[in-house]
């Protein structure tokens, strides 16, 4: 168990910059996720910190030690791969009892820890199988199980979920959240999934092209997003973006001529182009005052029962045209058809303000 | 079972086709051509030197029948002989003098037959010449023949396994300036013809004073280009995370290339230990070069020496030459699975 900072990271292949300055505190028994777009680097940065990849530049803490320059086996740190790497010529046992074996721990004292370890994961019924003859969870336990027994300051996590199919990947998610809250241990968890980010973390990291967007807990991202990137990043279904136009004082003016009341701190100036979002599971079909009315044609309708999710577009800044995309998750079954145009009503307090240029930050 | 199901095999399932009329036809005439020479090879190596040299030639190796007389030290020889009544008889002949024989019925010992050669044939029958192989101790040194060429055999593949499989892991799973370089370096070595560096080989090794020492037969051979080659390209497959997760295992680079590479490049280890068996163990021209001391002869070199400029014993040089083919076939017969799928996933041959 231990805390890891790391100080103005960069990363350079070649020419190409992939971690552009990463500043990150880790503290003790968190279970930091760190999630983004693939190609957003945070596989490389997380290969950093075991000691895979060099640093270029930045400096690597692990518990107040500088780190940049300790071998991977020295961090004490563990990694589960994507592909799980089980040596495949091993069996399970000698699978997890490996890294203990290379660092000279007498063969009984290796016995108890893997049986133990073993027990943990439920896999002391298959010890002595091959690696190819375990089922996707079963190999995901145990290289999860050769983890622990090395009994690490930081579990590493990189994109362990991905090789599995939906049903298992929820089944192992609780297992790994319910084997930190056991270990206690701080995790640290890449994963291009915000499903599994927003259920399993402490705190999120939103990475992209190498840098950090935001830092902070599953609702605080959800809640409050820094730039438009987040906003789009985390929730499911995507968060729908319209273009609007700042007016006098508090109003709004939305692209198809509809203009409503929006308290922002920053005041922007008339006439700047900003972008509205809206969650799709805060648009209803019920009018509400102050509410913004959003008129879409229906090109989609999905009823799952208990709700329903409705696609269609708004009308465009020139008539006849067609404006951004809308999703909106409803309550109960619409019955709303194809072709027809409905009013979606958006609560003031649930919409978000975004600079429509630059960094995408978030006004409101 | 199933090996008849394969071979009865038709195009239809059914009744034969005229294509496979065709292709039978073709197979049997292929296995003919290809099997009889070793067959007659075999037969012929289990017959007695007078049964080589007859005209015309058996295939099944036969010799004349004897049997042993009461009183004699030998085995008689039995002939077939035309009595005087008219009758023929089975009788062992117990010498021969001028157009004389004298033969002897070993039921009844006491009565002398005499008869003119003209009168007697020799019985033969389906026979064993197995003193071909048991005397071959006696022959030759043929066990320190066979010493050699096993010690160079077996040695030579162990040192081309470990070698070629390190330059191999190098070439696979390092990035290094130069990588390529090497490695075409190493494969470019395919085009020089091993003829043009004979000398320079045999001027090194005399030079080190290891002419007429198995191990200079070893040394030059344990290098090869299609080793490192197919070693290089299958473990290009291992996946890179297997070796990371080791080094996460505090294993030692030393250990993952032991440990975790080598078991793992096993099926490519097996097919260059095959061919590399089959080099060493038909390897002719080099050793003949480096050993010229009859008691460093291989098998391949004392079959050589056996033909000699006036005589040459046609039984033993036989049977010694079915002796030399064997490990060759069983490693073959054994391990064919992995030498077409070497050659398949190497494409080289």
């Amino acid at each position: 168990m231990a805390s890891l900072q790391l100080k103005k990271i960069i990363k350079d292949f070649g020419p190409t910059r992939v971690i552009r300055g990463v500043d990150l505190d880790v503290d003790d028994g968190e279970f930091v996720v760190f999630v983004g777009p693939s190609g957003c680097g945070k596989s490389t940065l997380l290969r950093m910190i075991c000691g895979l990849e060099d640093i270029s530049s930045g400096e690597l803490t692990i518990d107040g030690v500088r780190a940049n320059d300790t071998r991977a086996a020295d961090r004490g740190l563990s990694m589960v791969f994507q592909s799980y790497a089980l040596y495949p010529h091993m069996s399970v046992y000698q699978n997890m009892a490996f890294g203990l074996e290379n660092t000279g721990i007498p063969k009984d004292v290796v016995r108890t820890k893997v049986d133990a370890a073993a027990k943990l994961l439920r896999l002391d019924p298959l010890l002595e199988r091959k690696p190819t003859q375990l089922s996707g969870g079963q190999r995901q336990r145990v290289a999860i199980g050769r983890s622990i027994v090395r009994e690490p300051k930081i579990f590493l996590f990189d994109e362990p979920l991905s090789n599995l199919d939906a049903e298992l990947r929820v089944s192992m998610r609780g297992e790994i959240t319910g084997l930190h809250r056991r270990l206690g241990a701080t995790m640290i968890y890449v994963t291009h999934d915000q499903v599994e980010a927003m259920t399993m973390a402490d705190k999120i990291v939103v990475l992209r092209a190498g840098s950090i967007e935001q830092v902070g807990s599953p609702l605080e991202l959800y809640n409050s997003p820094n730039n438009k990137f987040v906003a789009g990043f985390i929730g499911s279904p995507q968060m729908n973006f319209a273009p609007v136009m700042a007016g006098h004082g508090d109003s709004i003016v939305t692209a198809y001529g509809e203009t409503f009341t929006l308290k922002t701190e920053s005041k922007p100036a008339s006439g700047t182009a900003l972008t509205l979002g809206v969650r799709p599971e805060h648009l209803t079909l019920e009018k509400r005052d102050g509410s913004l009315a959003m008129p879409i044609t229906i090109s989609g309708v999905e009823q799952l029962g208990g709700h329903s999710l409705l696609y269609g577009t708004l009308p465009g800044a020139n008539p006849g045209a067609d404006g951004p995309r809308i999703t909106a998750q409803v309550a109960g079954q619409v019955a709303t058809k194809i072709g027809e145009t409905a009013t979606l009503y958006a609560p003031p307090e649930a919409c978000h303000l975004f600079e429509a240029s630059g960094e995408e930050r978030a006004v409101r | 079972m199933k090996a008849l199901n394969f071979l009865t095999r038709t195009r239809s399932g059914r009744s034969m086709d005229w294509t496979d009329w065709l292709s039978y036809t073709y197979l049997l005439m292929g296995l003919f051509l290809m099997f009889g020479p070793v067959l007659w090879l075999v037969m012929s190596s289990f017959k007695t030197e007078s049964a080589l040299n007859e005209f015309p030639p058996s295939f099944l190796p036969y010799g004349q029948k004897s049997v042993a007389v009461p009183g004699e030290e030998k085995m008689k020889p039995v002939y077939r002989v035309k009595m005087p009544d008219g009758t023929t008889k089975e009788l062992a002949e117990l010498r021969r003098i001028g157009l004389t024989a004298t033969l002897i019925d070993p039921a009844r010992p006491d009565d002398l037959i005499r008869v003119n050669i003209k009168d007697r044939e020799p019985v033969r029958e389906f026979k064993l010449a197995t003193e071909n192989y048991t005397d071959l101790g006696g022959q030759v040194k043929f066990g320190t023949y066979l010493w050699n060429s096993v010690f160079i055999t077996v040695i030579a593949t162990i040192l081309t396994l470990l070698f070629n499989s390190m330059a191999a892991f190098a070439l696979s799973k390092y990035k290094f300036s130069g990588r390529s370089a090497v490695f075409l370096l190493i494969l470019g070595t395919l085009m020089v013809p091993p003829a043009i560096v004979l000398v320079p080989n045999f001027l090194v090794i005399s030079e080190l004073g290891l002419l007429n020492s198995l191990w200079g037969v070893i040394w030059p051979a344990i290098a090869t280009p299609t080793g490192v080659f197919l070693l290089r390209q299958y473990m290009l497959t291992i996946p890179d995370e297997l070796l990371e997760a080791a080094r996460m295992d505090n294993a030692s680079e030393w250990q993952i290339y032991w440990r975790i590479v080598l078991p793992l490049a096993a099926p490519a280890l097996a097919v260059l230990a095959i061919f590399s068996v089959m080099w060493r163990w038909n390897d002719f021209l080099w050793p003949l070069i480096v050993l010229s001391k009859n008691e460093k002869f291989t098998l391949q070199l004392a079959l050589n020496a056996f033909q000699g400029d006036l005589v040459t014993q046609w039984n033993y040089l036989l049977a010694m030459t079915v002796i030399t083919l064997l490990p060759i076939t069983i490693v073959f017969a054994f391990l064919q699975k992995y030498i077409t799928q070497g050659i398949a996933s190497a494409g080289v041959k």
